[in-house]
């Protein structure tokens, strides 16, 4: 097996067992990896970002191919440091204000447009459907399309408005509409946590498979080694934190 | 104390090691249990076995390492449908942190597909820019990456021949695990240059997408590690994902039960607070 791999699975796996050591409690195994996973990924963002921006887009095609209007860009851009300097502080606002304009400009109507319109759209469903010049209503519950759940998307969408309509207190009939958005409101929430529960369960699986995979002949048995590795060390600093005399009191 | 005061006030590690073991015991000794596909993840799966040979199929790979669990399974089971049914592929990310996996999922199965670089794929990298990258695209794709991640220019790859713009691409998927994903493909993508969107998510952001789906916005959604492990059932070859639905689903079983014994205990311990109140 290559090196780098090899190298690359006992550093994956020591810092994979150094994280779950939080599960005991904070200790320094945990602050190590914490503060390395933070100083890597932000050196690997600059680097790329250098490699990417500067030398690809700015460097090689102004030097090697002589495409010299990218000055235009990057003088805005460089106004941003200008910030730096106090008494030129204020040639940072065109380049901000460029950003502003262009990113609203692109933004606010596609947003409009795709976000608020299409999704009015889509809730404005018919209710009962015309088939063969006759009405008909469709029950089925998994059929996104079906006209119960056309009803059920609407009565949704109105309840839950009325919940959030502050301008009046929520007596009778508007008390019934709010409390029924609540219970919309709820059945998302519900939705929403159980997808996030299933999401972080498939993180801790992703390790521990990598983790199992790590166990092998192949890789050294790195995870077998570090785990008593890792054991090892938080037993020794459990023991010298229980020696260490208390803090004195006030 | 009672019982139910002393189990409400259990130590969270033993919870910790409950979970687990839960996880640890399926993947050691996998039972296999039965994963039926969604119509969400077929959606994605019946678009790409409709497009004919060499049509244009651009992945953009919009997460980092710290969602490699969920979407890298995705990834690599989309791929392999897309070498398989001979398409033309054209990789790329939204994420910078994400740029050195993204290369190394396409180049690895690539090579196990026995595709060659330049000819039948590319991968692109990352250009600055967010979501106006798209635009950018939409315009010009070689103005927009002049270069590979290789530092090849784009203009001489064979892969390449014909596309000038997305609107010369055929379907675009966007595995995301945030806001510069699957919403900036539609809102600035599909919205305007007119191409199929399908999307694949992390499970968290997954409920947000779904008004997105049934409005049609985008034709398909793989959500999470499930919905990864549905993409490898249907094209026929089990991964990571599938290897990890057991897993998944006894860790489920664990927190329903752990939710309804700590709901028991609660309404056990405020049963007694009354009883004791009216004493």
């Amino acid at each position: 097996m290559p090196f780098d791999i090899l190298f690359g699975a006992w550093v994956a796996t020591g810092l994979t067992l150094f994280i779950f050591t939080f599960l005991y409690k904070d200790n320094p195994l945990f602050k190590l990896a914490e503060h390395l996973y933070v100083g890597v990924s932000v050196g690997y963002t600059i680097v790329k970002a250098y490699d990417t921006v500067v030398i690809r887009l700015i460097y090689e095609p102004m030097v090697k191919q002589g495409d010299w209007s990218l000055l235009i860009p990057l003088g805005i851009g460089s106004l941003m440091l200008a910030r730096y300097v106090p008494k030129a502080t204020w040639l940072s606002r065109i380049a901000f204000a460029f950003i502003v304009g262009v990113g609203s400009g692109l933004a606010i109507p596609r947003v409009i447009s795709s976000f608020i319109l299409k999704q009015v759209e889509d809730t404005v469903r018919p209710l009962v459907s015309i088939v063969g010049g006759s009405p008909s209503f469709t029950f089925s519950l998994l059929d996104p399309a079906s006209n119960l759940n056309a009803v059920i998307l609407l009565v949704g969408v109105v309840s839950v408005l009325f919940y959030f309509f502050f301008s009046i207190e929520h007596h009778g009939p508007v008390r019934i509409a709010a409390h029924t958005g609540i219970i919309f409101l709820m059945i998302a929430f519900g939705a929403a946590f159980g997808y996030t529960v299933m999401a972080r369960m498939s993180l801790l699986i992703g390790r521990l498979t990598d983790l199992i995979e790590y166990a092998e002949p192949r890789y050294g048995r790195a995870s077998l080694w570090l785990i008593a590795a890792t054991v090892a060390l938080l037993a020794a600093w459990s023991v010298k934190q229980r020696r260490q005399p208390a803090p004195p009191t006030e | 104390m009672s019982f139910a005061e002393r189990m409400l006030q259990i130590d969270r590690r033993i919870i910790f090691l409950v979970i687990g073991l839960c996880t640890l015991i399926p993947l050691f000794y996998p039972v296999g249990l039965a994963i039926k596909v969604g119509p969400e993840v077929r959606g994605v799966y019946n678009y790409i076995e409709s497009l004919p040979e060499g049509s244009v199929f651009l992945l953009s790979l919009d997460f980092d390492p710290a969602s490699k669990p969920e979407l890298y399974p995705q990834a690599v089971a989309l791929l392999r449908h897309a070498f398989k049914k001979n398409l033309r592929v054209i990789g790329m990310t939204l994420w910078l942190p994400g740029t050195g996996m993204a290369n190394e999922v396409i180049t690895r199965v690539a090579e196990e597909m026995g595709k060659e670089a330049g000819k039948d794929y590319v991968f692109l990298g990352w250009s600055p820019g967010g979501s106006s990258v798209i635009i950018n695209m939409g315009q010009d794709l070689y103005k927009a990456f002049p270069t590979d991640y290789n530092n090849q220019p784009t203009k001489d790859l064979a892969v390449l021949k014909d596309v000038k713009t997305l609107r010369d691409v055929s379907y675009v998927v966007s595995l995301a695990a945030g806001s510069t994903g699957i919403e900036s493909w539609y809102v600035f993508g599909k919205d305007k240059y007119k191409f199929e969107l399908g999307g694949g998510c992390t499970g968290v952001i997954a409920p947000g997408l779904y008004p997105l789906l049934r409005s049609g916005q985008i034709n398909g959604l793989i959500g999470g590690l499930r919905g990864a492990a549905e993409y490898e059932v249907l094209i026929g070859q089990k991964g990571r994902a599938v290897a990890g639905m057991d897993a998944q689903s006894a860790t489920h079983v664990a927190i329903i039960i752990l939710v309804m014994l700590c709901n028991t205990f609660y309404l056990m311990l405020r049963k007694g607070q009354r009883r004791a109140g009216q004493a």
